[in-house]
């Protein structure tokens, strides 16, 4: 269980001659046992949001907590250190490894700053293929598999570590429909009945009918943000 | 990521390889040649050399009195001194034609600073006024005189009597020969010669010997064995330019082998710095990015270095009992060994930069 406070952190970006602001100052709450959907079009600010959140770029203003531990002003190596205990990544591309097999693959977010995983993180590694539907594939080169199950390894890597916190950045994106909601379903499976954080990044519509709270964003700064059973409103709406 | 990312692993190797190869091929010449230089002294069997005063290198000593003979011998530290003469001949092929070579002469029965190592006949035969000894490695030079062959060297008539086995100097081809016959060759003047070599009595302390016989001879140089040969290879190492030559052409092979593994690890770390944007991303520490890089060149040096010393010995093989110098010590080795990992550690440098500058917010795009 892990609770994300974000009190007015605001994001710019300098090219050197003129500062540009690109996150306004934002302040959310965001809590386990719901799947939330950062919204909106293309410079948005909902990735630079979703990699402050994920403690890959630090806010220029603002402060983040994480179970009321302020953790926006971490260096790089105690940011590092706290994503690979708390934090799970699914990015747009699944960023698989090549030349290290599916399982490899998902053991590496474990063994990252070279620890050598135990034969029960063997087990584990196994057992979350096979629940996300790639029983089989553990000793597989990435390359031989589909977009759609090299995401589901993503998602099995970013899972491995038990996260608290999920972050998913246009997961479905580079998947066909039918994929997509695979991994949708199985995103929103792990927010409600493992009671995690779960975010999702995305400007794709059919994502949103499995937000639990729906954020959306337009020239950096949230415009909207509802905490409403999209699903069921997308079914209400058909 | 060593064995999926072959071309690049290939590229470095190479570099690695080319590194043990070259530096070591050169370095075995190198050491062939030095041993060339000093391997009279080095072969003499002698605990200290008595040559002419301000000397530069064994064979630019002028020639010393015979008299000095016997201030040595008197030396109660001293179990025997012999005198050899070294001079220049001509030696006559069986074709009619004249080869310029080193003539060493030694005193009958001891033959302190003949030859070591014969491949046809023995010391023995040097026992002969008239018997010569020329090497394997100069047959083909000399016409190829059989054992048995008389010819001539310095308008003098020799035999050729056996065949030594690696007596190589490094001003030209050896002959050995009885001291008689180096004089009469060589034409010195009656008592005088090129060198006396000291033998100590057992467990006589070597300083003090060494000491004494300065003491008693003044106007010579007067070296232990290790010393001369030191000396020697000095001389030529930094007056002949063999030094300067070798240096450039190691420190080529080095930079040709750190180019190779500098742009194959870069070019494979450019590839891939979205897995190191990735690795940092789900918690990888810059260590952690450090470690990869530097393991991955640890496995392909290491690797290098087993191909490269296995080349490097096949080539040593071939060429051991050719005229080509050839020699590796066996602290060689190991140090270039360190060297080498040495050099692709930081061959490796601008790849571990390029991989520490992976940003992990770079996964979010």
């Amino acid at each position: 269980m892990a609770r994300l406070r974000l009190e007015n952190i605001a994001r710019d970006f300098s090219d050197g001659r003129q500062v540009r602001r690109v996150l306004f100052p934002t302040t959310l709450e965001l809590v386990p046992g719901q799947l939330t959907v950062l919204a909106g079009p293309s410079g948005s600010g909902k990735t630079t949001l979703l990699s402050i959140i994920g403690l890959v770029l630090r806010p220029s203003e603002g402060r983040m907590f994480l179970d009321e531990r302020e953790v926006s002003a971490l260096d790089d190596e105690q940011a590092a250190s706290l994503r690979l205990q708390r934090y799970g990544f699914v990015f747009q591309q699944p960023m698989l490894i090549e030349g290290l097999t599916v399982r490899e693959n998902v053991l590496l977010a474990l063994g990252v700053q070279g620890q050598r995983p135990q034969r029960e993180a063997v087990k584990k590694a196994d057992e979350l293929l096979t629940a996300l539907g790639l029983a089989g594939t553990a000793l597989v080169q990435p390359r031989m598999l589909s977009g759609g199950m090299k995401q589901r390894a993503s998602i099995a890597r970013a899972l491995i570590k038990d996260p608290a916190i999920l972050l998913c950045d246009e997961p479905t994106s580079a998947l066909d429909a039918e994929s997509g909601q695979v991994v949708m379903k199985i995103l929103k499976r792990i927010a409600i009945d493992e009671n995690r954080v779960v975010i999702v990044v995305s400007h794709d519509a059919r994502v949103f009918p499995y937000a639990d709270r729906l954020i959306k964003l337009e020239n950096g700064a949230v415009v909207s943000d509802t905490t409403e059973n999209y699903m069921a409103e997308t079914k209400i709406k058909q | 990521m060593v064995l999926h990312d072959r071309s690049s692993t290939a590229g470095a190797l190479l570099g690695v390889v080319a590194i043990v190869f070259l530096v070591g091929q050169q370095l075995s010449v190198l050491f062939g040649l030095l041993n060339f230089m000093s391997v009279l002294v080095d072969h003499s069997g002698a605990d200290a050399w008595v040559l002419s005063g301000n000397l530069r290198n064994v064979d630019a000593g002028n020639l010393i009195s015979g008299r000095y003979l016997d201030r040595v011998i008197g030396l109660r530290e001293v179990a025997w001194a012999e005198p050899i003469l070294i001079g220049n001949g001509l030696f006559r092929t069986p074709d009619g034609s004249f080869e310029s070579v080193r003539v060493v002469g030694m005193r009958r029965p001891r033959l302190v600073g003949g030859p070591w190592a014969f491949a046809q006949g023995n010391e023995r035969a040097l026992l002969d006024l008239e018997s010569v000894a020329v090497d394997r490695l100069d047959l083909e030079k000399l016409g190829q005189p059989l054992p048995g062959t008389l010819t001539e060297i310095g308008g003098r008539r020799v035999r050729v009597a056996a065949v030594t086995d690696g007596a190589r100097g490094f001003q030209g081809t050896l002959v050995f020969a009885s001291l008689d016959k180096v004089k009469d060759i060589a034409g010195t003047p009656p008592g005088r010669y090129s060198a006396i070599l000291v033998r100590f009595q057992p467990g006589a302390d070597a300083e003090a010997a060494l000491a004494r016989l300065r003491a008693v001879l003044p106007e010579c140089s007067v070296y232990s064995t290790a010393d001369l040969s030191r000396l020697t290879r000095r001389y030529y190492f930094t007056q002949t330019g063999i030094g300067g030559s070798f240096g450039f052409s190691t420190m080529i092979g080095v930079v040709i082998g750190v180019v190779i593994i500098s742009l194959t690890l870069y070019t494979s770390v450019l590839g891939r710095a979205r897995d190191f944007a990735v690795m940092r991303a789900i918690g990888g520490r810059r260590w952690d990015v450090t470690v990869v890089v530097v393991s991955q060149t640890l496995i392909i040096t290491v690797t290098g270095l087993f191909v490269g010393f296995l080349l490097l010995s096949v080539l040593l093989n071939a060429t051991g009992r050719s005229a080509i110098p050839s020699y590796f010590p066996s602290f060689v080795p190991p140090i270039l060994a360190i060297v080498t990992v040495a050099v692709s550690l930081s061959g490796s440098l601008i790849a571990l930069r390029e991989a520490l500058r992976a940003e992990p917010a770079a996964v979010f795009h």
